[in-house]
């Protein structure tokens, strides 16, 4: 097993699959997808229910593989490597590959250990009041729950258990993180705070964000990929591109349908 | 609402025929059907716990086979009866010649014999008081007792020629009781029964110095007065009679002397006497008694027998002795100045009454008031050669010698092995108290020597004692402990391996055949009866691994075992049985843990075991915990398979080991509630309640436990 986290980034893009297809057992969810994704910036994947978004998202970083029967066709290339490779460990991946999932989903612990536990466990030494301080910070949750760490993560609302993910995600270092809906819970307000929060991870991060949300990926993401479900239920990507080139002036008729609402 | 037939809105779609009240009538009635079967719940269970209530408390008649004081007594009489100089005589006019006829002679006997000799003999005073009708009346002379009639006032009421009887008893005895040899009673005594008389016709006494005492004719009255009792009041009784009919009574008298006790008997059970007399007071059992038989005494005091302690008119140097003095008297001392210095040294002429003489009783219970127990070593180990086989005496000194056992040790053996109380009839807690004259009535009339007690069979002594083939010894110490060990050992076996294979079968098992197959045959096993499980416990455990259960293995052999019929395979049995349990419960609660949880867990880097250990385990605990309480409180109760695998059915020593042999509170349960007797019985349903009592303060340490976890969890 080879220690990614020291190496220099390899090529332009902060991931990239190659030729990937995911199977639940023998049915094929996704199929031959090539998608680059660009470092530091926001790339939303939309398209209809059922396309297999979140599990193109979930594959890049093997959380596919929490579902016993999955598996993987091709290469997702990661720092030069295919993450899929037979020396990976894929606890590894996921350490440098963050998730926000769909439902806001703290542990029942305090505020505190929320942020801390990924970090003990990935054999954080350092000071970690400070690292806790500075992911709640990042995550813009710091000035209102600081009073409060000790409470439990469930005390708080939707929107600030949203972020409180978030910044336990970021709290141990990830280059990567992939959001899988991320405010698809929440009501408009805490939904903007997220987008918001968005914006200024992208700076440090690269995020993948799955969306249903077709003004969400414009509002808020640099690149946009399209995906599109097969006569055989198997998930393609029919175009990806800068989100406004997409949205404004789309290559493939079916991107254009979506996206005004012809179908979907 | 108007109407509740139809809705009060109108509907226009003809699809729709809605009965509203019909709905509400249905979801009422399985609303009653669902109350109904938790009331129900309720009262089967409240009727079980007080059927066990009902068992473990409630009065008990207890018969000694012989009374401690009678022992106490008889120790003093033998005492007296063998010391020097002493004759005794059935006969006191020859205990009064003798007296008379030393200086240095001293006896007693009824009153009426001194008198019958005033001039050759002269009473003592006791403790300063001489025998006087004053100080008879009074209760100052020590050795005096009252004599008494009873009836009731129905008896007098309906009878005229009781009442009359008694009137005339009442008006002349005074007059006569000195002439019988007994002591008449002061005014005061006598008013009160007068006024007690009064009361029982029906007369007005509200100020009763100024009602005059209504004299009845006997020639006024005929029919029949029925009386028996006491050997000691039928000469006076007899002499009032005869007086009654003299003056004119023309109808039959009857008077038997049967004793005082057998003369309440005839009075309050069989009910065909009309008046009881007596040396003593009735007793609370005998009230109770009569009451049962609609008969409620009231008592007439007549006089007072009293004990003349004499000597010679020819003795120059006694006037008075002391109670203390008396014990020496008769019996340790052999010359008057052993007892008094001041007093001549000669030896001391006893002249007592013989051993069948209730008045030896007597004088040897008034003088030597002494307790069993408070009797000295050495009497108590004679009274204890004296009534137990040698064989059984000479076990007790080679267990520990008497010279080495104390007072109370000794006194223990007599209680045990010469009082023996022994329990003759038992009642259940709701008849002694919602009857408690007819218990008491029924204990008099069967035992009417036994005494009864309310007890509880549920005490301290029982929690302690080992058990015993003598319900009233037997305890459940060797129970409680046997059913604490087995229950340790199950617990350690059975949650960290069910824990183990619920994780294992929840997040681990690939979805195959083999997995399915596992799961299935632990759902199966759940309902397996549990006397199965004993017999695999007594093939595995017991046979095959004899070694290891018997402790063989590690050289620990408990030397009274030596088998595998220990509380390891007990322990293990009962972990063997409950493991599915335990599986299927942790298997829920594991379930029941939020995918989003391991999803967020390992979407950080963790490993998957960090995951099931820092979240899907300690958020599964509560449930787990819950299952695991429930599956060892079964374990507790269970009793078909330990007898298979062998508990043992009678042991008096604690469990030490894992490789005892032992007992639980179950089997022990079950053991008592199959033997005859009822007091088996009893102490069953005490040891129920342990049972009840250790099970719930192990759930109750068990939820404490777990609500303290949850709540950490969530802090």
């Amino acid at each position: 097993m080879t220690d990614m986290s020291n190496r220099p980034q390899n090529g332009r893009y902060a991931i990239e699959a190659r030729d990937l297809s995911v199977y639940y057992s023998d049915f094929r969810a996704v199929k031959t997808v090539d998608l680059k994704i660009e470092p530091r910036k926001i790339t939303a994947i939309i398209g209809p229910s059922g396309c297999g978004k979140s599990t193109m998202l979930r594959s890049f970083n093997r959380m596919n593989e929490l579902v016993p029967t999955a598996w993987a066709e091709g290469e997702v290339l990661f720092q030069g490597h295919n993450i899929y490779g037979e020396d990976v460990d894929p606890v590894q991946v996921r350490r440098h590959i963050g998730m926000v999932f769909q439902k806001p989903n703290p542990f029942p612990k305090s505020i505190y250990e929320n942020v801390a536990w990924g970090a003990r466990i990935n054999g954080y030494k350092s000071n970690m009041d400070e690292l806790v301080e500075k992911s709640l910070r990042r995550a813009a949750l710091w000035d209102e729950v600081k009073d409060k760490l000790d409470q439990s993560g469930y005390s708080l609302s939707g929107g600030q258990q949203q972020r409180l993910c978030i910044a336990r995600t970021i709290a141990v270092r990830p280059e990567i993180i992939l959001m899988d809906e991320p405010a698809s819970a929440l009501d408009p307000v805490a939904t903007l705070k997220i987008e918001e929060l968005m914006r200024q991870l992208a700076e440090n991060y690269t995020i993948i964000v799955v969306t249903h949300n077709m003004q969400q990926a414009a509002r808020v993401s640099d690149h946009t990929a399209f995906f599109m479900m097969d006569d055989d239920r198997a998930g393609y990507l029919v175009e990806h591109g800068p989100t406004k080139e997409l949205f404004t002036n789309p290559k493939d008729q079916r991107t254009e349908d979506y996206i005004t609402g012809r179908f979907g | 609402m108007a109407s509740r037939k139809d809705s009060i809105f109108q509907t226009k779609d003809p699809d729709f025929h809605d009965n509203l009240p019909r709905r509400h009538r249905a979801a009422k009635g399985w609303q009653i059907v669902l109350q109904a079967s938790t009331v129900i719940g309720i009262i089967v269970l409240a009727a079980l716990l007080l059927n066990i209530i009902d068992g473990a408390f409630g009065y008990v008649a207890t018969q000694n086979s012989i009374e401690p004081e009678q022992l106490a007594m008889g120790v003093q009489e033998e005492l007296m009866l063998t010391a020097p100089n002493t004759v005794s005589s059935e006969d006191d006019v020859e205990l009064a010649e003798g007296i008379a006829s030393s200086p240095n002679a001293i006896g007693y006997f009824g009153y009426a014999y001194y008198l019958d000799r005033a001039d050759e003999l002269r009473p003592l005073t006791v403790d300063g008081v001489a025998p006087t009708a004053d100080a008879v009346d009074s209760g100052e002379y020590g050795l005096a007792r009252p004599l008494f009639l009873y009836s009731t006032a129905e008896i007098m009421q309906e009878k005229p020629e009781v009442a009359a009887y008694l009137n005339f008893y009442l008006d002349r005895v005074n007059q006569e009781i000195e002439d019988v040899g007994y002591f008449s009673l002061g005014d005061e005594a006598l008013n009160a029964a007068m006024l007690t008389w009064m009361n029982a016709m029906g007369i007005e006494t509200a100020e009763a110095e100024t009602v005059s005492w209504p004299v009845i004719n006997p020639q006024s009255v005929s029919g029949e007065v029925k009386t028996a009792g006491s050997s000691t009041v039928y000469p006076l009784s007899t002499r009032m009679a005869e007086l009654f009919q003299v003056a004119g009574y023309s109808g039959e008298l009857e008077i038997e002397s049967i004793g005082s006790t057998a003369g309440f008997r005839r009075f309050c059970i069989e009910a065909d006497t009309d008046i009881a007399s007596a040396s003593r007071a009735i007793n609370r059992a005998e009230v109770d008694l009569c009451k049962k038989a609609k008969r409620e005494p009231v008592e007439f005091r007549v006089g007072t027998d009293a004990l003349a302690i004499v000597v010679s008119q020819e003795n120059d140097f006694l006037t008075e002795v002391t109670t203390e003095q008396l014990r020496q008297i008769f019996t340790t001392a052999e010359t008057w100045s052993d007892v008094d210095p001041s007093w001549p040294d000669e030896p001391i002429e006893r002249f007592i009454p013989g051993a069948d003489s209730g008045t030896l009783d007597f004088f040897a219970e008034s003088v030597f008031d002494q307790e069993l127990a408070d009797l000295p070593k050495e009497t108590l180990v004679a009274i204890l050669q004296a009534n137990v086989s040698t064989g059984l005496f000479r076990r007790f000194e080679s267990e520990i010698p008497f010279a080495d056992r104390s007072q109370e040790n000794v006194y223990g053996l007599v209680v045990e092995r010469v009082v023996e109380p022994e329990i003759v009839q038992t009642w259940p807690l709701f008849e002694s108290v919602f009857s408690r004259s007819d218990v008491l009535a029924e204990a008099a009339a069967e035992h009417p020597d036994a005494e009864v007690s309310f007890v509880s069979w549920l005490n301290p002594k029982f929690i302690v004692n080992p058990q015993s083939a003598n319900p009233e010894r037997a305890g459940v110490r060797t129970a409680i402990l046997g059913s604490l060990w087995t229950i340790l050992i199950t617990i350690l076996f059975a949650f960290p391996l069910g824990v183990g294979a619920a994780i294992y079968l929840e997040e681990y098992a690939v979805d195959n055949q083999l997995n399915h197959l596992i799961q299935t045959n632990i759902n199966n096993l759940a309902g397996v009866p549990s006397i199965i499980y004993g017999m695999l416990g007594l093939a595995v455990f017991v046979r095959l691994l004899e070694a290891l259960t018997s402790g063989k293995l590690f050289g620990l052999v408990d030397p009274t075992t030596a088998n595998g019929r220990t509380i390891l395979s007990a322990g293990l049995t009962l972990g063997l049985l409950i493991l599915p349990l335990i599986i299927i419960n942790a298997q829920e609660a594991i379930k029941s843990v939020p995918n989003s949880l391991r999803q967020a867990g390992m979407g950080l880097g963790a490993t998957k075991w960090q995951t099931i250990l820092h979240h899907v385990l300690p958020n599964a605990m509560p449930g787990v915990l819950t299952g695991t309480i429930l599956a060892v409180s079964r374990a507790i109760g269970e009793t078909a398979p330990l007898v298979v695998v062998g508990a043992s059915t009678f042991i008096t020593v604690d469990p030490t080991s894992p490789f005892s042999k032992f007992t639980t509170l179950p089997i022990q349960i079950y053991q008592w509630t199959s033997r005859p007797q009822d007091e088996f019985r009893n102490i069953a349903a005490a040891a129920i309640l342990v049972l009840l009592i250790l099970l719930l303060t192990l759930n109750a340490t068990a939820v404490l436990l777990r609500n303290r976890f949850s709540k950490r969890r969530m802090g």
